[in-house]
């Protein structure tokens, strides 16, 4: 690999190794990884945190490496729960009393008395017959997907569904094929190139790259016209949209039209895990067959008895989703006034799309550090190379102030930089 | 080596990628996913052919090829 090309290449170059053995990484991955512009780039990934993820945080790692505080606009902790005092608590309270792992898979020794109720609690507020709990996100729509379809059967996928839909199909066995983004009538196009086979589409409430929500009402008509059932996974969009928190279903009011429930514990809920909610027959099945839930070790205790928290304190009242908005809005309207690009973004996922250029990216990534603002680039080959760009978590916990202070280094560090005028 | 024998080449790793294609119906001037092949299938056509010509072409420069024609044309310009 010449010198001159070294910033053309990019992860997606080398995922297959031609080296002789497996154990030795493709040669010229080797040398691509070790050059100083490229290790600067990956500096941001794994970045060691040392306090919780509140919107003012420490941070290390990165081209800078000493520990220092940032303001926080990258963790998930969509409403506060993660750091919430009453959850912290049932937390600890859990801990000293189941201990700290669940010491088997779920349908072994790894179900506790928490596990049960969790599930009965989610599978009421997503007005259901049952949930199954899984012991993370990816591995709940892994374990979902490959559990529900086998050989023959057709996955029809939108094009910009999270990998874990992805391997879920490849696992199964199952035929893989996506229509545009969001565009019913390649939905229905695409069902109707697969008629005759068992199918099911996969479609994401809110988009965690472009924080675009999913246009449920229209693909739901063509799901319906087509006898196919969908299958919507509400990783980002549980406990953020709906008048209650139940999600983008509730927002469209077409909670009763879905096929299957998918959501994770790590986003708003503040913890870790996923959950698939559904008719008791289905969910019954799927237990038996969905090899991530049988042979993973299940959710800790703990780690269960604090999202039984989340969830009480998240639909006890509006507060925090308010607060959410609130901030989203606030957000929003500072970054629009700059004059970046937020795509097509309505959620309290922002991106702000910088451009093609990598090396700029990181640029602007290195800067923005420095002026104490966590706020991670997003590369290509996770983006279209077109459009690489920032991503912004809006939190419930952020102050108004945190939003202008973080509003103000975004002003100095990306939009000055790309040219854009304007004041926040 | 010619653009022609390249487009050969992506044909035979298309048909090792997807069950039910007639390669003899396959259009240069076509896509890929016009045949079927989904994002993980067009990379593992885009790799095989690629250790065939023992070439590395970045990803990045790959993006905006819309037909087979192009792709063709696209890694021709790395044979060396």
């Amino acid at each position: 690999m010449k010198p001159e090309d070294v910033l053309k290449f990019s992860l997606a170059d080398f995922t297959y190794n031609d080296s002789d053995g497996v154990l030795n990484p493709p040669e010229d991955f080797n040398a691509w990884i070790q050059d100083p512009r490229v290790a600067t780039a990956m500096s941001f990934f794994e970045q060691p945190l040392h306090n919780s993820p509140k919107p003012r945080t420490e941070l290390s790692g990165g081209h800078l490496g000493k520990r220092r505080p940032v303001i926080n606009l990258t963790s998930y902790n969509y409403l506060g729960l993660s750091t919430h005092p009453e959850v912290v608590q049932a937390a600890a309270q859990a801990l000293m009393h189941y201990g700290v792992g669940a010491s088997g898979a779920a349908m072994l020794s790894g179900t506790f008395d928490q596990h049960v109720l969790l599930a009965q609690e989610l599978a009421a507020f997503k007005g259901q017959d049952a949930c199954m709990l899984f012991s993370s996100g990816y591995g709940g729509n892994l374990g979902a997907i490959q559990g529900l379809l086998q050989k023959g059967d057709v996955l029809v996928v939108d094009s910009k569904c999270h990998r874990s839909v992805v391997d879920g199909a490849t696992l199964s066995g199952a035929k893989m094929v996506s229509f545009a983004h969001n565009d019913a009538a390649s939905l229905d196009e695409t069902l109707a190139r697969h008629a005759g086979k068992r199918r099911m589409v996969v479609v994401e409430g809110v988009y965690s790259m472009d924080g675009d929500v999913a246009n449920l009402p229209a693909l739901l008509d063509v799901c319906d016209a087509h006898d196919v059932p969908l299958y919507l996974d509400e990783a980002h969009s549980s406990l953020v949209y709906g008048e209650t928190g139940r999600g983008l279903g509730e927002h469209f009011g077409v909670e009763d039209r879905i096929g299957v429930h998918f959501g994770t514990l790590s986003k708003a809920f503040g913890g870790v895990g996923g959950f698939v909610c559904g008719e008791a027959s289905i969910m019954r099945y799927l237990k038996c067959y969905a090899a991530s839930f049988q042979f993973s070790c299940a959710l800790p205790p703990a780690i269960v008895a604090a999202m039984r928290k989340s969830l009480e304190v998240a639909t006890r009242d509006n507060t925090l989703r308010e607060k959410l908005w609130a901030n989203v809005r606030h957000f929003r309207s500072n970054l629009i006034a700059m004059g970046l690009d937020i795509g097509e973004s309505t959620s309290q996922v922002i991106p702000i799309i910088v451009g093609s250029s990598g090396e700029q990216l990181i640029e602007l990534a290195m800067a923005a550090q420095e002026r104490g603002l966590y706020l991670q680039p997003i590369d290509f080959p996770a983006v279209e190379a077109h459009s690489r760009r920032f991503r912004i978590s809006v939190s419930a916990q952020l102050s108004a102030a945190d939003i202008d202070e973080a509003s103000n280094i975004i002003e100095d560090v990306i939009a000055r930089p790309l040219g854009l005028v304007g004041a926040a | 080596m010619t653009k022609e024998e390249i487009i050969e080449i992506i044909k035979k790793h298309l048909k090792d990628n997807l069950d039910d294609i007639d390669i003899d119906t396959v259009s240069a001037d076509s896509s890929m996913r016009d045949y079927g092949a989904n994002s993980l299938d067009m990379i593992e056509v885009v790799s095989a052919t690629m250790r065939e010509l023992k070439i590395r072409v970045p990803r990045s420069e790959l993006a905006d090829v819309q037909t087979i024609d192009a792709l063709a044309a696209k890694f021709l310009e790395h044979v060396e």
